[in-house]
């Protein structure tokens, strides 16, 4: 029995010792600047040891790493470890768990892997995910763990990391959004025009879109130039053979891209989500929302062959392969086009008069429902044809062989099928914490929040740690959001009982109502939001933060730290327009973040009797929608009028000649999208006027028109030819006809 | 006409700087396939594609600054043709008319039953949008015309041609759906031409011979229309001077109409239409 204790205290003592002889594992990482070209076109994108992604670091379960980081930038930066528990301190998001890494610092980032799986790591500094700074993060498991599964965890994995890229500068692009500029729009071939309606035969649906206020519907917002896969359009790994079977592991590093992952040689079987196993389960295709991870084990079915992986952006624009074995290359068929106008009228379904959505009592959750099917024609077939296409035969071929793919057997992968090979259920008979949040946005001006509210507007969540935080999610807006919480993997309680899967991201499609549930466990802050990039820029954010936690020795003052991460997505967006006409100047400059807004707007003649007016706003937007705007003015204008005096349609009387007077006033948009702008003066004139001015005819000729009860009115067209540039013409009552060239930026 | 084509084709590959020449082989059948694999390959400054369907051969004029052979044969694949670098999505393979659908070098069988999955289905959509189908009469006298085929009759034979292309000329085109209709427009001056030419003889050997284009055509509209009761598409690998020649039947067992009782059961069912 002596001897028998004396043993058991020697193994552990053994045991002790080899896990105080833990392996440190060490990188070092620099970041540099750099110039790519992806598109034909020289750019600055950032590199990390000279390349990009950011090289693949591989750790074991149990390993200690450090991980160096030196930044080369002339702007800070930050890493942060998608998916991974480590101490708060570690997590990588500047201004809540440390300090951002200032140009010529080093930090090193260490932390014990407890976990393994397939994660990624990217920058958490304002828009450097979108220009390099992505790399995949493989947690092996242990040789001798339990849930090592023969013929998955021992086969040949090839880590893949999904991108975009983009010319535009990211900060543009952001920009951009903030301003419903439709320049992705005209690019994508997405502007959703009346001529477009007409032709699709969906007049009515675009009219009704419109008066629901709604601007052209996508499934994403930016347009990107390629698509990447560990950095490349199309690349191959000819080391495969027939009959082998290889593991991907899949990271979507995308700012905000869901990709569609199709492979050419039969079905995939997704073995993992976010790094933890699930059941294997076969499927045809699946999508992989932005910031999530997927392991799949594809086979190589024939010799000399390579068979294509295909990664498909959601809105179809592209794709980027990689082939897989040696030889010819088997291509995946490419996923058609989506039908816009057929998911328009879906939308119009769905959404109520007041901006709010309606499911209809279809109870929607776990992507079980994809109500985007409308619009994918491989699975709902082709819109009906027109008769006007008949003139082209072969145009007419390639349309009935379209309709002829049409499939409903294909197998998309949903989260209701995925389901834990262990039980997951939390600690029993701790508190419960229930919390609900709404996600809410405003595609016109680019606003995205959860419970109408944006990051800078609200406090930090208090949670305790011992109790089970159970969050309810309800998508109430028109796009599809990646939830992701940093810290903590969470329970998807999908309807797999005791064997829900475990994730830190969730997608949330438009009308969907989620329920995950995590252990809080952990100390510190931890950020949850949106992992769209531009959503999370726009204020999609939350932070969860410990009752109670140590303090943390990377941040010394957190309240200040906290209101320097709350301005980070509240960012006052500039836009500048002028056109240059034969009758005059005409434009405008602005400066909005969430609420506010300053703009000013002005009409110059280039003489005295064509005048010179200019109109300053400062307003706030108010409720969910933002449709009404509140603000005070200031007017000026001079108009030679020889004494003549001008009448409103009040009676009003109105001297051009000078006039300098504040006023108050507010602008509310109607359905179609109409502006209707009421104002006071301080000499005591009332003015109202209705104005529309991005009336979309064509993919690139806007119409605008505008009339007020200064019986003044305007009309004109604008024809998009750059990004920075439209060719335009209109007419003024005060100015008359004029020719000129648009510039905006 | 043809030398003002070839100036102009020749204008348009002078355009091209850089120009690097290649010529590689194309898997394909007819001048349809030849449309298609130019339309796919061709593009305005970058590149210009010249098939031949008699050896298969492409010649490829690009733009080697601009573009490279793999890309063209890629967007070539991607519309059905393999070359030797890259194979055709099955998909897109199966839903090439038929005409085009030349021999791959690899088992395509699966995918045969998958497109006549799909054919099913578009069926059962246009049920709803039709009560009687309006192309039955057209139907009903192929089918006539055939049976007069297995039984080398050639005066029925004929009088059956002149029933089926009263038929035709009665179809109300805009009872059919646009799907058909886009269809019927293309091969109906063919249906007619055939018809015409076999009703014009009783000699079944020439009848025969316009048989097997009509049969295509046929194949081509009736996959796509509404059926009460499945249809057999048929094959005999030795008719048409060992070329190999379709029809299209009600009755499963195989009943040749190129041959008659010589070699009444050669040939297979290569799909079956279902309703």
């Amino acid at each position: 029995m002596k001897n028998n204790r004396f043993i058991i205290i020697i193994l552990l003592l053994f045991i002790a010792s080899k896990v105080s002889a833990q392996n440190i594992v060490k990188y070092e990482l620099t970041v540099t600047d750099t110039i790519v070209n992806y598109s034909g076109k020289e750019k600055r994108a950032i590199a990390v040891n000279g390349q990009i992604p950011m090289p693949t670091l591989t750790f074991t379960e149990g390993d200690i790493a450090e991980i160096i980081v030196h930044n080369k930038l002339k702007e800070s930066t930050s890493l942060h470890w998608h998916g991974l528990f480590l101490p708060n301190k570690e997590d990588g998001v500047p201004y809540l768990t440390q300090m951002p890494i200032e140009p010529n610092e080093t930090f090193t980032y260490s932390f014990p892997i407890i976990q393994n799986g397939t994660h990624w790591y990217h920058s958490h500094s304002g828009l450097q995910e979108q220009i390099g700074m992505y790399g995949s993060l493989v947690l092996l498991k242990k040789k001798d763990d339990p849930t090592f599964r023969k013929g998955i965890d021992d086969l040949p994995a090839v880590p893949i990391i999904l991108s975009e890229w983009t010319d535009i500068k990211p900060e543009n692009v952001h920009r951009m959004l903030a301003n419903a500029n439709d320049w992705a729009g005209i690019k994508k071939g997405t502007t959703q025009s009346y001529s477009d309606a007409i032709k699709a035969g969906h007049f009515k649906t675009k009219l009704e879109n419109e008066w629901k206020r709604m601007l052209a519907m996508d499934v994403s917002d930016v347009y990107y130039d390629k698509f990447l896969i560990n950095g490349k359009n199309e690349s191959q790994l000819s080391q495969f053979k027939a009959g082998d079977k290889v593991r991907l592991r899949v990271s979507n590093g995308g700012a905000s891209s869901y990709f569609w992952l199709n492979y050419a040689g039969g079905k995939m079987t997704v073995v993992a989500n976010d790094g933890n196993d699930v059941e294997p389960i076969e499927v045809d295709r699946l999508i992989i929302g932005v910031s999530e991870t997927y392991d799949v084990v594809v086979t190589i079915p024939n010799e000399d062959i390579a068979y294509e992986f295909l990664a498909t952006p959601e809105d179809r624009t592209g794709s980027a392969s990689i082939y897989l074995g040696n030889g010819k290359i088997q291509l995946k068929s490419r996923m058609p086009k989506l039908n816009y106008f057929e998911g328009m009228k879906m939308m119009n379904d769905m959404m109520n008069m007041d901006g709010t959505m309606d499911d209809m009592g279809m109870d929607m959750s776990y992507q079980q429902m994809d109500m985007n099917t409308v619009m994918y024609p491989e699975i709902s077939g082709n819109p009906k044809m027109k008769m006007d296409d008949e003139m082209d035969m072969d145009d007419k071929m390639d349309h009935s062989n379209h309709s002829m793919n049409a499939n409903q057997d294909i197998v998309t992968l949903n989260y209701g099928m995925l389901k834990a090979p262990q039980p997951t259920t939390l600690q029993k008979d701790a508190p419960v914490r229930e919390l609900r949040f709404e996600l809410t946005g405003n595609m016109n001006r680019y606003v995205w929040s959860m419970d109408n509210k944006v990051l800078s507007e609200v406090d930090k969540i208090l949670i305790k740690k011992g109790e089970n935080v159970r969050i309810t999610l309800y998508n109430n807006s028109m796009m599809r959001h990646p939830m992701h919480l940093h810290g903590h993997d969470f329970r998807v309680l999908n309807g797999q009982g005791e064997y829900a899967p475990m994730m830190n991201v969730i997608d949330i499609m438009p009308m969907e109502t989620d329920t995950i549930e995590f252990e809080a466990n952990m100390d510190g802050d931890w950020f949850f939001h949106c992992h769209i990039l531009y959503h999370m820029m726009a204020g999609m954010n939350r932070v969860f933060s410990y009752e109670n936690s140590k303090p943390n020795p990377y941040l010394p003052n957190k309240e200040w730290a906290y209101k320097k991460l709350q301005s980070e997505s509240n960012k006052f967006h500039f836009m500048a327009e002028n056109d240059f006409a034969t009758n005059g100047n005409d434009g405008m400059v602005m400066l909005q973040n969430t609420r506010w807004s300053f703009g000013t707007e002005w009409r110059l003649g280039y003489h005295d009797e064509h005048g010179y007016e200019t109109e300053t706003h400062i307003g706030r937007y108010i409720g969910k929608n933002q449709w009404f705007i509140p603000f005070v003015g200031f007017d000026w204008r001079y108009r030679e009028q020889n004494g003549e005096v001008e009448k409103n349609i009040f009676g009003q009387t109105n001297t051009k000649d000078q006039r300098a007077v504040l006023s108050l006033g507010a602008e509310y948009t109607l359905p179609m999208l109409v502006k209707l702008q009421g104002e006071i003066f301080t000499d005591g004139n009332v003015r109202f006027q209705l104005m529309r001015e991005d009336i979309p005819i064509s993919s690139r000729l806007r119409w605008a028109f505008m009339v007020n009860t200064d019986k003044e009115y305007m009309t004109g067209f604008k024809y998009i030819v750059t990004r920075h540039l439209g060719i335009s013409s209109h007419y003024d009552s005060d100015m008359g006809i004029g020719f000129g060239a648009t510039l905006n930026y | 006409m043809m030398a003002l084509l070839v100036l102009s084709i020749t204008a348009c590959n002078a355009q091209l700087k850089n120009q690097n020449t290649e010529t590689v082989k194309i898997y394909g059948n007819c001048g349809m396939c030849k449309s298609t694999i130019e339309k796919a390959g061709n593009i305005k400054k970058q590149s210009v594609v010249d098939w031949n369907k008699e050896t298969k051969i492409a010649t490829i004029l690009y733009d080697s600054l601009k573009t490279s052979k793999d890309e063209i044969l890629k967007r070539i694949a991607l519309a059905g043709y393999d070359s030797d670098s890259f194979l055709a999505p099955d998909d897109t393979y199966s839903n090439l008319p038929n005409c085009c659908q030349y021999e791959r070098a690899k088992e395509v069988s699966s995918t045969m039953v998958m497109s006549t999955n799909n054919h099913s289905q578009h069926s059962n959509e246009m049920t709803e949008m039709q009560d009687e189908n309006p192309l039955s009469a057209v139907f009903d006298n192929y089918f006539a015309l055939k049976n007069s085929l297995v039984k080398t009759d050639g005066t029925t034979a004929s009088t059956s041609a002149k029933n089926l292309s009263t038929a035709l000329n009665e179809v109300k085109m805009a009872n059919l759906s646009n799907e058909v209709h886009m269809v019927w427009m293309k091969i109906l001056d063919n249906l007619k031409t055939d018809t015409q030419k076999i009703s014009d003889t009783k000699e079944t050997s020439q009848q025969r011979q316009y048989f097997n284009s009509l049969s295509k055509k046929m194949y081509d509209v009736i996959k796509i229309s509404k059926q009460e009761t499945p249809t057999y598409y048929q094959f005999c690998p030795m008719a048409n001077d060992g070329k190999g020649a379709n029809w299209l039947s009600k009755e499963e067992t195989i009943k040749n109409p190129y041959y008659g009782s010589k070699m009444l059961s050669c040939g297979k069912t290569v799909e079956t239409i279902n309703k």
